[in-house]
């Protein structure tokens, strides 16, 4: 164990094998694959949900077929400011994870729907996006495709789910990011405060996918729970995910609080509803994030901040909870005042240095405080943590050339996921996968 | 045939959830987290019928136990605590005892998953990591879960979901350009979406488990799973340039904002193809959009100077129009669009009542309490709410004399000894005021209770 990993853990481990444990992590090459057993075929549409999680189930090794239309899937273009590879978008050849390809109209082709119902006879997993009750319509819903694959897990994503007399009435509505945040209550709880002026006090998105990732993962996760029930009993069922929910119900708070405080909670801005400091603040040369929420870690802080004199102040003292919002705002200027006299390498070491001295002083009172410089997201890849974690990754597609994705997402001993390849062309795989699941 | 959407009703209908199978039964979880990360993580298999035993220091308890918004308790519980804890087991053990770390270690024979969130390493130096319970149990699935990853030179370093956020770059995104104010992604997303990636980790390796009969350790670092959900990388690595933040338009769909309406509602809208912008244009009467050079295309539309000029024109647009009249159009003709909605509508929308994804829910403690439904809907094993969260302690002697086949006398001991124990004054630990335990069957499993 480091000097600096005493700092925080307080206790050193004897003769221990855990640098043997997590050596052996580094590394998913040549390990098992969970889902070698599983194919899935991923039919959505103009739906990055439904491309997510086919990607996850890929990462743990499933054969994933990406089925879509010759003139591709809509959500190849769904790409910021319309930049492409080679017509395929960012998005696109991120997510474009360890896939096959293969092309089938099976919104205007009755005879692809045949090829797409003897594959299906074959798979344990369906992902589609389409309108509820289309794929039903054509004769490859769940209801007919569970009869000769009573197996079948079939995940459908959608804006209002499958079932209800709203989803029948907006059955027509299609799952967009933007609307699933929206629709999930996120963008209610960010932005400027009401007092500041339009429209920069209005409900604010989240800057990257959080509604299409949150579903996307909810659906990975139903449907691993269903692998699950499949493998203990061979009965297979329906994942049934709304993006017009998937937010609010993965974080749960908006519905509890909605109904013990029998009103919305306002937008707060930069503050948080439970600790503070908890936020990110100016400094000399960019910004640093700052956690000091219990008593002792913002004590921690006033003191390496020479800002001891507030402490006998009860509003800051024992009273943070930013409630009366002038009264927080008040304390996180008097804050910044003082980070602004700093470099964020230096507000680093002094919490750093504050949290040695009080680990290791018998009297435990002395607090954590947490200073991070912020991040975005092109620094975040030159972070020497996350090269050696392997968590970027350098990928070659055959046609697109080279990129980064992040990738490994999480560390196995066993059987961990991984990026194995990545391609994107459309229909590559058509031979393949008739040679391989259609010859009989 | 039948109507698809009265197929659907009985397919998932909520009031039958509570009598079918679930996924997870059999399985044990010893949950040693606290605050959200770990805890949803188990949370989770909870609700999919995993039996979750939740470990916390007597008359501590979970940090996370009084953290309330804004300081505003519920029946003296934390309201938003009953979603993260709920169908779990509470007991409450000393851990810096010898006798508790052999409760432990009993436990650990049986159980089929251990859960910890502490700083990298303390685990193990407390003897309850991962390399311990294995010994005692070769089969274990193992999650540690941390900021940033149980190796690598930032290991030691403790976070919340505030530090994944800046350490991911996800912090940055959020705002409008050329200003320098950034948002926080809201209600400790950054702890609940790795949390979710935890869970998923555990299945898999209950699944790879039942293939092979082997258990595994597993490293979730909060701000690699923050990083998992960011094309800004591949975009950086093909462009040299970065996304950066942009405001209320999100630059991958076009249009695609939120915008104000005629009657001052916040409204999200959306076309993310050629076919939704076609149905969005001829809905309002501009068919002639959907034919401009600048719009027809995907990609030219999403180009900065048409995307510039489309956004101000649907601005203006939705600016005439009221709220619901949007809706309802983007209903009927298949664009996206959906109302901004908050926490008082998504209490009580009627639609998510029904749907379950929104669940008034009657506890035997605390009566009823309004919480989220499961954000996938499963037909055939639903997840489902049991119980909410207990004082701290609750399960004590439900867990000792159920799993652990103690008795009285001994469990009488183990608290004498101060080995376990329960609350005391403090909000957030202890039960309702008006709730009288000595009556209550659970909390004295195994005891004669006067009614």
């Amino acid at each position: 164990m480091s000097p600096k990993e005493e700092i925080y853990t307080r206790h050193a481990a004897k003769g221990s094998d855990r640098g043997k444990i997590l050596a052996e992590m580094m590394n998913a090459e040549g390990k098992p694959e969970v889902l070698d057993d599983i194919l899935v075929l991923d039919v959505s549409s103009a739906n990055f949900a439904g491309i997510i999680c086919a990607s996850f189930l890929a990462e743990f090794g499933a054969e994933v077929i990406k089925i879509e239309p010759a003139d591709g899937d809509p959500a190849r273009q769904i790409t910021p400011f319309g930049v492409t590879v080679q017509g395929v978008g960012i998005p696109f050849m991120f997510e474009g994870r360890n896939k096959r390809y293969m092309t089938l109209d099976i919104k205007n082709n009755p005879e692809d729907r045949k090829v797409f119902a003897k594959l299906a006879k074959k798979a344990a997993v369906v992902i589609e996006s389409f309108a509820p009750g289309e794929m039903d319509g054509w004769g490859i819903g769940y209801r007919q495709l569970s009869v000769d694959n009573p197996g079948l897990v079939y995940i459908a994503l959608s804006a209002y789910g499958q079932y209800t007399d709203k989803a029948k009435e907006s059955a027509n509505m299609p799952d967009t990011d933007i609307t699933s945040q929206a629709g999930s209550g996120l963008p209610a709880q960010m932005g400027g405060t009401p007092n500041e002026p339009e429209p920069k006090n209005w409900p604010l998105r989240g800057g990257m996918w959080a509604g299409w990732y949150v579903s996307g993962l909810s659906a990975a996760l139903g449907g691993t729970v269903a692998l699950i029930h499949r493998q203990n009993t061979g009965q297979g069922q329906m994942v049934d995910v709304a993006g017009m929910d998937a937010y609010s119900s993965m974080v749960g708070m908006p519905a509890t609080i909605g109904f013990t405080w029998e009103k919305a909670r306002p937008r707060i801005g930069v503050l948080d509803f439970i600790l503070y400091p908890y936020g990110h603040w100016k400094c000399k040369d960019g910004f640093v994030a700052i956690a000091a929420p219990r008593d002792h870690d913002f004590r921690a802080l006033l003191k390496i901040l020479g800002l001891w004199e507030q402490e006998d102040d009860w509003r800051y003292s024992s009273d943070r909870i930013p409630d009366i919002l002038e009264q927080a705002l008040h304390l996180h200027k008097i804050i910044e005042e003082k980070t602004l006299q700093f470099t964020s390498d230096e507000l680093v070491k002094m919490a750093l240095n504050y949290s040695k001295r009080s680990a290791r002083s018998k009297w435990r009172g002395g607090g954590v405080p947490i200073v991070m410089k912020l991040m975005t997201p092109e620094e975040a890849m030159k972070n020497k943590q996350w090269q050696i974690r392997k968590a970027f990754q350098e990928v070659e597609d055959e046609k697109l050339g080279k990129y980064t994705i992040s990738a490994n997402f999480v560390k196995m001993s066993e059987s961990p996921p991984r990026v194995k390849w990545v391609s994107s062309e459309i229909g590559k795989d058509n031979e393949y996968i008739s040679k391989k699941y259609l010859n009989d | 045939m039948e109507d698809y959407f009265s197929y659907t009703a009985k397919l998932f209908n909520p009031d039958e959830a509570s009598q079918k199978p679930e996924a997870l039964k059999g399985i044990r979880v010893l949950d040693f987290s606290h605050v959200i990360f770990g805890p949803i993580a188990a949370r989770l298999l909870a609700d999919y019928g995993a039996e979750v035993i939740k470990l916390e220091l007597p008359f501590y308890g979970d940090l996370w136990r009084p953290a309330t918004y804004w300081g505003k308790y519920w029946k003296h519980s934390n309201p938003i605590w009953h979603n993260i804890t709920k169908n779990k087991y509470f007991l409450s053990v000393n851990l810096q005892l010898k006798q508790s770390k052999e409760l432990i270690y009993k436990m650990a024979e049986e159980a089929d998953v251990v859960i910890e969130n502490f700083a990298p390493g303390t685990a193990d130096a407390w003897g309850i990591g991962y390399e311990k319970i294995s010994q005692i149990n070769p089969k274990i699935v193992f999650l540690s879960c941390s900021t940033y990853g149980q190796f690598g030179p930032m290991r030691y370093f403790p976070g919340w979901d505030l530090l994944a956020q800046g350490a991911s770059g996800v912090l940055t995104l959020n705002g409008y350009p050329d200003t320098d104010i950034y948002y926080k992604l809201p209600d400790y997303v950054g702890d609940f979406v790795p949390g979710n990636f935890g869970a998923l980790a555990i299945l898999m390796a209950l699944y790879h488990r039942k293939k092979t009969g082997k258990g595994q350790y597993i490293d979730m670092a909060q701000t690699e799973g923050l990083m998992r959900l960011l094309y800004h990388y591949t975009y950086h690595s093909v462009t040299k340039e970065a996304i950066g933040r942009t405001g209320n338009t999100d630059p991958t769909m076009m249009p695609a904002s939120i915008f104000k309406t005629a009657d001052d509602k916040f409204l999200a809208l959306a076309c993310a193809t050629a076919d939704q912008f076609k149905n969005f244009a001829g809905a309002i009467g501009k068919a002639e959009w959907a034919t401009d050079p600048r719009f027809a295309s995907t990609l030219e539309r999403l180009k900065p100077e048409n995307a510039k000029a489309l956004t101000a024109m649907a601005v203006d647009w939705v600016k005439s129009q009221s709220c619901a009249d949007i809706v309802k159009l983007a209903d009927e003709k298949g664009f996206p669009a959906a109302e901004v909605a908050d926490d008082y509508s998504i209490a009580y929308d009627e639609w998510r009542r029904k749907r379950g994804s929104v669940v008034l829910f009657k506890d035997d403690v605390y009566g009823n309490l309004v919480i989220a439904g499961p954000s996938a809907q499963l037909s055939g094993t639903p997840s489902r709410t049991k119980w909410l969260a207990r004082p701290l302690g609750y399960h004590n002697r439900l867990v000792l004399k159920k799993f652990l086949g103690m008795s009285e006398e001994e469990i009488q001991d183990l608290e004498k000894k101060k080995v376990i124990g329960t609350f005391d004054d403090r909000p957030g630990l202890k039960p309702p005021v008006y709730y009288n335990l000595s009556e209550d069957p659970i909390y004295n499993y195994g005891k004669e209770v006067r009614k």
